[in-house]
């Protein structure tokens, strides 16, 4: 899939959930503003699994909600799920950043137990999720996050208020 | 107990009868151990059934199912994503909990056929009636197996009984999962953790007829400093390697080279659990390291002899042993890799065909001729093989680097997503570093090797790489120390029960690390400091061992041996790690009084609800580790895996924002109170090192605690946090039920976090799940 099929998915969700990995901070600062700006844009909280919440607070990013990868792949493979606090249940959920076996975790269960389609837009291509980047290299999958990024901004730039 | 009452007659002669030699049974009769029998001895599926769905029904079981389809009757395969049903009407849930089922039976069966040889072993050396004395400090000899069984064993015989129990239910739990049977999946997880407990028991027995047939250390704090990493082992010597878990035949080898005074002349080494046991026997027997050394400890051409026996064994030994001319004898039926049975032969007869050449290993069954013939064949073919190795030069090693094109197969099929193309992309023009550092997270899988399209050696060319570190690596281990003592349990059960001692950490499993063993010394380490009692068993206990600091020192120098605060006690090999539990069952039994003898819901309730213990197996690979999970599980100990771990496919996992699933009875008034989320989660999968620590500084809090304990507990808690998470946990108001809990240093911060979040004080209960043990109804 290329990154601006992800940002037209992204822009067609009305709450959208982003959940960033420890590992987002493996791959230098633009992953991680990448999160930031998607968040901020589309006015989500970032689910913080694991330690990355440290690094969102380094960023000056607050709005996140500190949880287990698993934790929240619990919660909403569960239909009764409302959501994470104040927000409400997502329909559609974004993830990068994380193990590879904990984020294909969170696609298999959320494929088998869930109707909240999944999108991935980690490094790799993930073949659980609904919809994924496809494996690319460091620099393109940077430049892909970057052109996503755009695309979602351009997107809401145009969007009826 | 029930005890058999024997009659041996050497020699008989009547009008109508004659004999000799005989033994005869009369029966069984009840003993004068003065403990009541409890409500559930040698429990079947359905006694504990009910305590099951307790844990059940709050830590709903989480499916993360690794297929989508059934493939295991003929009736398939069958798809079943979408809510689809498979053709014999079993949905995706509950087939997952019939893998975690089948998966944890065959952990169990391992351990249980393990306990079995050892057992049967031991008899034919010592009688049946060999007295289990466990020292002077260990009164309760074998709390798993009193608490499950309701047996006092005294003799090695005594422990048949109590095998026969457990083989019956391994047998009823493997036919469960035969087509057509359960179709529930909170019952077949009931069956999961039935036969995680059936694990703990055979374990325990296993390794007190280990203790007690070879004289191990018996509880010994002390237990000596042994030497571990491939640096040890002298390669001028001819060496024999033992791999595995079961060491009836490494014991062999150790007796042999005793008897004929070789223990200097040869190297007697070992790697995963065996190695435990080996420096267990005898301390001159040195360990390499856990499972992930095997294929490149082979291919370093070192070993002259390897011997195997059984579990966590790679399954192409034999064609790495032949790459360098080391010869392989396997000792179990149940891992013969095609070997021929010589166990009838002299034993000169198979050292002259396996120096010969003329055949590349042996089964050998017989623990005793494997010694001999162990031996002597390390003697006679060290000189013919030396030099041989799979491991190339260095020129060799840029030719092979020089073949990677960069695909990233490797990469991709790498369990821990390794970096290796840009290390061999590296290696291309002669730096090395990056391979050097790539072995220290590489758990030795070989899967990199499979996948490469160019057939590039890369395991091999890492060892190369790693060539002069390896030569170097050299560091101390504690011999596995067996139980804990009564003693111990007495100084430490109350301030464990109140909080004071802040928790118990225990490290056990596999080394399938996420992101190299170094992890596991350091988390250890975080609380070591902070005077949690850490334990260990296992390829874990060596991962404790494998870093120095900067004085050269591992931590089992660095900190004492005892089951106390701050201290680091390494109970010995897999089997042994079910003392890690039978201290946690002690807890009740010795400090609170709680009777033991087949009383197991009472005990499991007071360990979930009092004992702050956590498991960590960081490294998960094997169904072993499954069925030690599960195991601990059911007495209410929480496990936490590593990321692997998540393709076990199942985790217990509690949910904070269900507070109707966290109450508990208070036993002094039966009145319903809300106890927190704790523990928040029985198995839970971290992502990071920092999660770990976090998670367990969480996981150790109990509903029982003492204020002045939940204030130690959650100033660990906060601080950690802030370490790792980079600011104050969010949740604090979740752990805290009175001002009282409220750490001295933080009080005001708390306050007004708690103010915010609109907290109110709750009652701090007499915790209980169990209805009988309410003592005063209102």
């Amino acid at each position: 899939m290329r990154p601006d099929v992800a940002a037209r998915i992204i822009l067609k969700a009305e709450k959208p959930l982003l959940v960033v990995g420890a590992e987002i901070a493996d791959h230098g600062g633009a992953p991680l503003r990448t999160a930031v700006r998607l968040a901020q844009e589309l006015e989500m909280p970032i689910i913080a699994t694991a330690h990355s919440c440290k690094f969102l607070e380094k960023e000056g990013f607050t709005n996140y909600v500190e949880m287990g990868l698993v934790e929240l792949t619990n919660a909403a493979s569960d239909p009764e799920w409302q959501g994470v606090e104040g927000y409400g249940k997502p329909d559609l959920i974004i993830v990068f950043g994380a193990h590879l076996d904990l984020m294909n975790a969170l696609f298999q269960t959320l494929k088998s137990f869930s109707d909240i389609p999944t999108l991935s837009i980690s490094r790799y291509f993930m073949i659980n999720a609904d919809f994924s980047l496809p494996n690319l290299d460091e620099d393109l999958w940077l430049q892909s996050l970057e052109d996503l990024c755009r695309e979602v901004e351009k997107g809401r730039a145009k969007a009826p208020l | 107990m029930t005890e058999k009452q024997r009659v041996k007659i050497e020699k008989m002669s009547s009008p109508v009868l004659k004999m000799g030699n005989v033994e005869i049974v009369l029966g069984k009769v009840e003993d004068a151990w003065d403990e009541p029998m409890g409500p559930t001895p040698k429990p079947r599926l359905a006694d504990l059934r009910d305590w099951d769905m307790k844990l059940l029904n709050r830590y709903e079981p989480f499916y993360s199912p690794i297929c989508d389809m059934c493939c295991m009757c003929s009736y398939g395969k069958c798809d079943l994503t979408k809510q689809r049903r498979g053709a014999c009407g079993l949905d995706m849930r509950t087939q997952q909990a019939r893998t975690i089922a089948m998966e944890s039976v065959i952990g169990a069966a391992c351990h249980g056929a393990h306990a079995r040889h050892v057992i049967e072993h031991q008899i034919q050396r010592l009688g049946r009636d060999y007295e289990i004395d466990m020292g002077l400090n260990i009164a309760t000899e074998a709390p798993v197996t009193r608490a499950i069984v309701g047996i006092k064993p005294k003799t090695l015989g005594d422990l048949e009984e109590a095998m026969e129990y457990a083989e019956g239910e391994i047998q009823n739990v493997l036919s469960s999962i035969h087509t057509g049977q359960e179709g529930d999946y909170k019952d077949y997880e009931s069956k999961a953790l039935h036969i995680g407990m059936i694990d703990n028991l055979v374990k325990e027995i296993a390794d007190i007829a280990q203790i007690v047939g070879y004289d191990f250390p018996r509880g010994d704090p002390d237990a000596p400093l042994v030497e571990m990493g491939p640096g040890t082992v002298d390669h001028k010597k001819p060496v024999v390697l033992m791999i595995g878990h079961n060491v009836a035949a490494g014991a062999e080898v150790l007796t042999y080279a005793e008897a004929y005074d070789k223990l200097d002349t040869i190297e007697i080494a070992g790697i995963c659990c065996t190695a435990h046991d080996l420096t267990r026997k005898n301390p001159k027997a040195k360990v390499i390291g856990p499972m992930s050394e095997q294929a490149r400890y082979i291919r370093s051409g070192i070993a002259d002899v390897i011997v195997l026996d059984e579990q966590c064994i790679r399954t192409d030994i034999l064609e790495e042993a032949k790459k360098v001319g080391s010869v392989v004898i396997t000792t179990s039926d149940k891992l013969a890799a095609g070997l021929p049975d010589m166990t009838s032969r002299p034993a000169d007869e198979i050292v002259d065909k396996l120096v010969s050449g003329e055949i590349p290993g042996a089964l050998i069954l017989k623990p005793e001729k494997v010694g001999e013939v162990a031996v002597k064949t390390a003697e006679m073919i060290a000189p013919l093989r030396e030099g041989r190795k799979a491991i190339p030069s260095k020129r060799e090693l840029v030719k092979e680097a020089k073949k990677c094109t960069a695909c990233e197969a490797c990469m991709r099929h790498c369990p821990v997503n390794l970096h290796i193309s840009d290390a061999l992309s590296a290696a291309k023009k002669g730096k090395l570093k990056a391979l050097e550092d790539l072995r220290e997270r590489c758990i030795g899988c070989k899967r990199c090797e499979a996948a490469c399209p160019k057939e590039i050696p890369i395991v091999s060319l890492m060892e190369k790489a790693s060539e002069k570190m390896l030569k170097e690596k050299k560091c101390k281990l504690r011999s596995g120390r067996g139980p804990i003592l009564d003693t111990e349990i007495r100084n430490v059960g109350p301030p464990i029960v109140f909080g004071e001692i802040p928790g118990v950490v225990a490290f056990a499993g596999c080394s399938n690390y996420a992101n190299g063993a170094k992890e596991v010394p350091e988390i250890a380490e975080e609380f070591l400091k902070r005077r949690y009692i850490v334990v260990a068993s296992g390829c874990a206990a060596m991962a404790l061992a494998m870093y120095t600091d900067e004085e050269g020192k591992t931590l089992y120098e660095k900190y004492p041996g005892n089951f106390d605060a701050g201290n680091l006690a390494n109970v010995g090999s897999c089997v042994a790690n079910a003392h890690i539990l039978g201290a946690a069952i002690k807890i009740p039994h010795i400090f609170a009084r709680r009777n033991l003898r087949a009383n197991f819901e009472e005990i499991a309730d007071y360990i979930l609800n009092r004992v702050g213990a956590v498991g960590v197996v960081w490294g998960t690979y094997s169904q072993k580790a499954l069925s030690i999970t599960t195991g601990l599980n059911r007495w209410g100990i929480p496990v936490i895996w590593g990321p692997s771990g998540v393709k076990y496919r199942r985790l217990y996992l509690g949910r904070r924002d269900q507070p109707e699933k966290w109450e508990v009875y208070d036993a002094k008034t039966g009145n319903k109170v809300p106890a927190g989320p704790l523990p928040e989660h029985l198995t839970y999968v971290a992502e990071s090192k920092e999660e770990v620590i976090v998670s367990i500084a969480r996981l150790v809090m109990r509903p029982n605690d003492t204020t002045k304990g939940r204030q130690i507990k959650l100033s660990h808690y906060i601080d950690l946090h802030r370490r790792y998470y980079g600011g104050m946990p969010k949740d604090l108001p979740l752990f805290i039920r009175t001002e009282g809990d409220i750490p001295i240093t933080e009080k005001e911060t708390v306050k007004n976090i708690l103010k915010e979040a609109g907290w109110k004080e709750t009652p701090i209960p007499d915790p209980t799940l169990l209805e009988r043990m309410i003592m005063k109804r209102v």
